[in-house]
C-alpha cells in the first residue's frame, strides 16, 4: 500500500514544476526561432551582398564599354581635327564621323575656341542621330540660344588641358535629350586648345539597361553623377532634379545617409545600411571609373527579409501550437492524475484507518511468544498474516487455575463490519472465560450477545477449548469452526460437533466434547486462510499439505514457521485474500507415559535385536548416544542372564521385555517363565583386584547395577520378573 | 562381529569390527582360545572398529589377558572408542590392561 503511494506521487507533477516546464519549453521554442531567425538572416544577407555585388559589377562592366567607345570615338577623330583645324570647314565631317560610326554615340560636335577662326568667330557643327528614323542631322550649336562657351563640357576641358566627362545635363536647343558628354581638348601645333571634340551619349539606354538589373522585386538601382546629381532612378522625377545630399537633408537618418554619399561620392565601394522614410534600406555601391560616377542598388530590408518572415512566422505559429497542445494534454494528464491520486490517498486513508484500529484490536491479544516461558507443560505458538484487505481472523488464550482457556475464530466477510465483529467477540471470550471454565456455557454465552446485537446478519465460526495442564484433559466446543487437528502418533482431525456459527439463532445449544491430551499429544488449529489459500492456478493449500507439513518434531514455533514458508512456496505469488491465522498447542505436562513392548526366544542370537529396540526408546526421549549405549549393555547383560541361567539348555521359552517411559525414568520389566534364578544373589565383583584375583564371570551383573539406578527381582506367579530403572531427566 | 587377526615376528595383531556382543563373543571365542596357546607373545588388540562390548566380550580379554600372564606374553589394547572406554571404566579394566 504504502509502496503504491510512493509510485503514484513520482506520476504527479507539483504545480512549480509543471509551470517551470511550460516556461522551459516556450524559452526554447522562442531562442530557437531568434537563432534561427538570425542565422537564416545573415545567410540571406550575405547572399544578397554577393549578388548585389556581382550586379555591380557587370552594371560597371557594361558601362565602362560605353564609356571606352565613347572615349575611343573620340579619342580615334582627334588627329584628324588636329589635321583640320586650318580649313574649319573642313572640321564639320569629323562629328558626323564619329556619330556614324559609333552606335552608342547620339551627338557630337567639335566647337572651336572662340577667336580661333578668323572666318568664325564662333563654331560648333552638331551631328546628332535621330533616336527615331537613325538619320544623322547636321546642326550648328554657334548659336545664341545655345552659348556653346559657356557649357560645361567646353569649359572644364578648355580650362584643364584635359578630357573630362560632364554631368548629366538636359541638352536643350542641342540633342534635346538628357545626355552626359564627353570632351577633349583639340590642341594646335603650338600646343594649345584650339577646338574641343565631344561625344554625347544618351542616358537613356543607362536608365534602360539599370532598370533591368532586378535582384529583388523591389529592390533598385541608381546611378549618381560625381557632384550627387541623380542620374537614373526608378522614379523619374528625381532624375535631375535633386542630389543625394538633398536627400540626405530630408532623411530621417541623415548621418547614415551622409555617410553613403560621401562614400559614393568619394568613389568608394561598399555596402550601408540607410534608413529612409522609417524603413531600412540596404545600399550596395561601386564606383564607374573615370566618369566619377557612382552605381548603387537599393535594397528595401523588408524586401530582403520578406522570404525568412514569412517562413520564420510560419515555424513560430506551429512552434507556438505545439506548445499550446503540449500545454493542454499535460493539463489533462495531470488533472487525471489528480483526481485519481485523491480519490486513492481517501481510499488509503480510510485503510490505514481500519488497519489501525485493527492494530489495536490484535495488540490486545497475546502476542509475545513464547507466552509462558517459565512453563515446561506448555509449548505455545500463534500467528496471524492479515490479508491485504481487512479480515475478522482472530485467537486468543490464557491460563486460570492451571486450565488453558484458548479459542480460534473467523469473523464472516471482511472489512471494517468484519474487524468490529471481530473485536466484540474476543471481548466477549475474555468477559464470559472470566469466571466460566465450560467452553459450551462460554460459546453459548458468546452467541447469545452476539445474536442479540446482530443487525447484520453477520456471524463467526469459533472453537474454544479448555485444557487442564495437570490431568491433560481437553474439553472443547465448536461453533460450526473447522475442526482442528491433533497430532498424536498420528496427525487426525480432532472429532467435533459441528454446531452453528456465533450470531446466527440465540438461545442455541451447543454441545460440549472432551478429550484426554497425552503427554507430547498437541494441538493445531487454524482458520480457512490457510486450508484455502490458492495458488495463482486457483488450486487450494488443502488439509493434506497442512498435514504434510505438520510432520516431525519441532517446538511450536518453528512449526508455524514451517507452515508460513510452506504456504508461502505454495502460493508463491498470489495475492493472499484472507487472514491466515494459526494456533499450535503442544501438552507437555501430566505424565508422559509410554510403553514399548520386545519379545524374545531363549536364543542368545536374539540378543541382536536388542539395539532396534533400545533405538526406539532413545529416539522418543532423546537420549544422547552414550547412556542409549549404556542402556542397551545393561538390557543384554540382564536377559543374557536368564537366557544362559534361567532357561537349561534345550528348553523352550521366551523372555517378554516391557520398557516404560515416564518423562523422568526408564524403567525396564524383563519376565520369563524359567526355573527361579535370582542374578542379584550374586556377590559383587572388586573391580580393584588384579588379573590373579579376578574371576571371569559376575561382570555381567556388574554393569547392570552400575549403569541402572534401580534393580529389583522378585519370583511371581512362576515368574521371573526384573525390573531395572534408570533415571534420564 | 569379524575378527582379523596377523602376525608380524613376535606380535600378533588382532583387528575387531562390529560389535562384541553376546552372540558375537560367542563366535569369536574357540578363535581367542587358540590365540590364547600364542599368549607367550605380544598381543595387539586393535579396537578401532569395535563400537560396542558387553560382559561376554570382556571375559575373552580377561582370558586373554590370564594366559599371558602364564605364558610370560603380553597384551596391549589399542584404540578404543568412549563407549568402551566407558565399560572399561565401570568394570575396572583400565587398570588391568596397558591401552594405547
Amino acid at each position: 500500500m504504502k509502496l503504491n503511494r510512493k509510485e503514484n506521487k513520482g506520476f504527479v507533477l507539483s504545480l512549480r514544476s509543471r509551470l517551470l516546464l511550460v516556461i522551459v519549453a516556450a524559452f526554447t521554442l522562442v531562442a530557437t526561432s531568434i537563432i534561427q531567425y538570425i542565422y537564416s538572416q545573415r545567410g540571406i544577407k550575405h547572399e544578397a551582398s554577393l549578388r548585389a555585388e556581382g550586379e555591380l559589377n557587370s552594371a560597371e562592366n557594361k558601362i565602362m564599354d560605353v564609356v571606352n567607345q565613347t572615349e575611343a570615338a573620340v579619342r580615334n577623330s582627334i588627329w584628324v581635327a588636329q589635321w583640320c583645324l586650318e580649313n574649319p570647314d573642313s572640321l564639320k565631317r569629323i562629328p558626323q564621323r564619329v556619330v556614324s560610326e559609333n552606335p552608342v554615340v547620339v551627338g557630337s560636335t567639335i566647337a572651336l575656341v572662340p577667336g580661333y577662326s578668323q572666318k568664325y568667330p564662333l563654331y560648333a557643327p552638331y551631328a546628332a542621330r535621330d533616336m527615331e528614323t537613325g538619320i544623322i542631322k547636321m546642326l550648328s550649336l554657334a548659336t545664341k540660344e545655345y552659348d556653346y562657351p559657356s557649357m560645361e563640357w567646353f569649359t572644364k576641358p578648355l580650362e584643364s588641358g584635359e578630357s573630362y566627362w560632364s554631368e548629366p545635363y538636359f541638352d536643350e536647343n542641342g540633342g534635346d535629350m538628357l545626355m552626359v558628354t564627353f570632351s577633349m581638348p583639340v590642341k594646335d601645333n603650338n600646343g594649345d586648345v584650339a577646338a574641343i571634340l565631344t561625344a554625347d551619349i544618351s542616358l537613356d539606354w543607362l536608365t534602360e539597361f539599370i532598370g533591368d538589373i532586378k535582384i529583388y522585386p523591389n529592390a533598385f538601382c541608381m546611378v549618381v553623377s560625381r557632384n550627387g546629381q541623380i542620374m537614373v532612378c526608378p522614379v523619374d522625377t528625381l532624375v535631375m532634379k535633386k542630389t543625394v545630399n538633398q536627400f540626405a537633408r530630408e532623411s530621417s537618418d541623415r548621418e547614415a545617409l551622409d555617410c553613403v554619399n560621401k562614400a559614393m561620392l568619394s568613389g568608394e565601394s561598399g555596402e550601408m545600411l540607410v534608413r529612409y522614410k522609417r524603413k531600412n534600406n540596404h545600399v550596395y555601391f561601386a564606383p564607374v571609373e573615370r566618369t566619377g560616377w557612382s552605381l548603387s542598388i537599393v535594397l528595401p530590408e523588408k524586401e530582403l527579409y520578406k522570404g525568412v518572415r514569412r517562413i520564420g512566422l510560419l515555424v513560430n505559429v506551429l512552434q507556438i501550437l505545439g506548445l499550446a497542445m503540449i500545454i493542454v494534454i499535460l493539463r489533462i494528464v495531470t488533472r487525471n492524475q489528480i483526481r485519481y491520486q485523491q480519490l486513492y490517498e481517501q481510499k488509503e486513508r480510510i485503510e490505514n484507518e481500519i488497519h489501525i484500529a485493527r492494530e489495536i484490536q490484535m495488540s490486545m491479544i497475546p502476542k509475545t511468544f513464547p507466552p509462558f516461558p517459565e512453563r515446561k507443560d506448555l509449548d505455545l505458538a500463534a500467528s496471524v498474516i492479515p490479508a491485504k484487505e481487512v479480515g475478522g481472523d482472530l485467537y486468543d488464550f490464557f491460563i486460570r487455575e492451571e486450565k488453558l482457556f484458548f479459542c480460534i475464530g473467523d469473523v464472516s466477510g471482511k472489512g471494517v463490519p468484519a474487524s468490529l465483529v471481530m473485536a466484540v467477540t474476543r471481548s466477549l471470550f475474555r468477559a464470559m472465560s472470566a469466571h466460566e471454565t465450560s467452553p459450551a456455557r462460554i460459546v453459548t454465552s458468546m452467541n447469545n450477545s452476539i445474536s442479540e446485537t446482530n443487525e447484520n446478519n453477520m456471524f463467526v465460526t469459533f472453537f474454544c477449548g479448555v485444557l487442564d495442564l495437570t490431568t491433560g484433559q481437553l474439553r472443547y466446543c465448536n461453533a460450526g469452526h473447522n475442526p482442528p487437528l491433533i497430532l498424536t502418533d498420528a496427525i487426525r482431525e480432532l472429532s467435533v460437533v459441528p454446531n452453528l456459527p456465533l450470531g446466527i439463532i440465540s438461545d442455541m445449544k451447543f454441545v460440549e466434547q472432551d478429550i484426554l491430551l497425552q503427554y507430547d499429544d498437541a494441538l493445531f488449529l487454524y482458520t480457512d486462510g490457510l486450508s484455502e489459500a490458492e495458488n495463482s492456478s486457483h488450486e487450494q493449500f488443502g488439509e493434506s499439505r497442512i498435514k504434510t507439513a505438520l510432520h516431525g518434531r519441532k517446538s511450536s514455533e518453528n512449526h508455524l514457521k514451517n507452515i508460513e514458508h510452506s504456504v508461502s512456496l505454495f502460493v508463491d505469488k498470489a495475492p493472499q485474500s484472507d487472514d491466515l491465522t494459526m494456533l499450535f498447542i503442544h501438552y507437555l505436562g501430566g505424565n508422559p507415559v509410554s510403553t514399548y513392548h520386545l519379545t524374545l526366544h531363549n536364543d542368545i542370537k536374539q540378543i541382536a535385536l536388542l539395539p532396534d529396540f533400545v533405538d526406539t526408546i532413545a529416539k522418543r526421549i532423546e537420549l544422547d548416544h552414550e547412556t542409549a549405549s549404556n542402556l542397551n549393555l545393561a538390557l543384554e547383560e540382564a536377559i543374557t542372564n536368564v537366557i544362559m541361567y534361567a532357561y537349561p539348555e534345550g528348553t523352550d521359552g521366551v523372555v517378554n521385555i516391557d520398557a516404560t517411559v515416564d518423562g523422568k525414568n526408564v524403567s525396564v520389566v524383563i519376565a520369563d517363565n524359567g526355573i527361579a534364578f535370582d542374578p542379584t544373589a550374586k556377590e559383587e565383583i572388586d573391580i580393584t583386584a588384579g588379573i590373579d584375583e579376578r574371576p571371569i564371570g559376575g561382570l555381567g551383573i556388574h554393569l547392570v547395577r552400575t549403569i541402572m539406578d534401580n534393580v529389583n527381582y522378585e519370583r511371581k506367579e512362576e515368574k521371573n520378573i526384573l525390573t531395572i530403572t534408570k533415571n534420564y531427566a | 562381529m569379524e575378527v582379523n587377526v596377523s602376525r608380524e615376528n613376535n606380535e600378533i595383531t588382532v583387528q575387531f569390527s562390529g560389535r562384541m556382543d553376546t552372540p558375537g563373543a560367542m563366535d569369536i571365542t574357540p578363535q581367542m582360545n587358540a590365540l590364547a596357546e600364542e599368549a607367550d607373545k605380544t598381543i595387539i588388540l586393535d579396537c578401532t572398529d569395535l563400537t560396542y562390548i558387553s560382559s561376554s566380550g570382556l571375559r575373552i580379554f580377561v582370558t586373554l589377558r590370564k594366559a599371558a600372564d602364564e605364558k610370560g606374553g603380553k597384551i596391549i589394547i589399542r584404540n578404543i572408542c568412549n563407549e568402551i572406554r566407558n565399560v572399561f571404566m565401570m568394570t575396572g579394566f583400565l587398570n588391568l590392561f596397558e591401552i594405547q
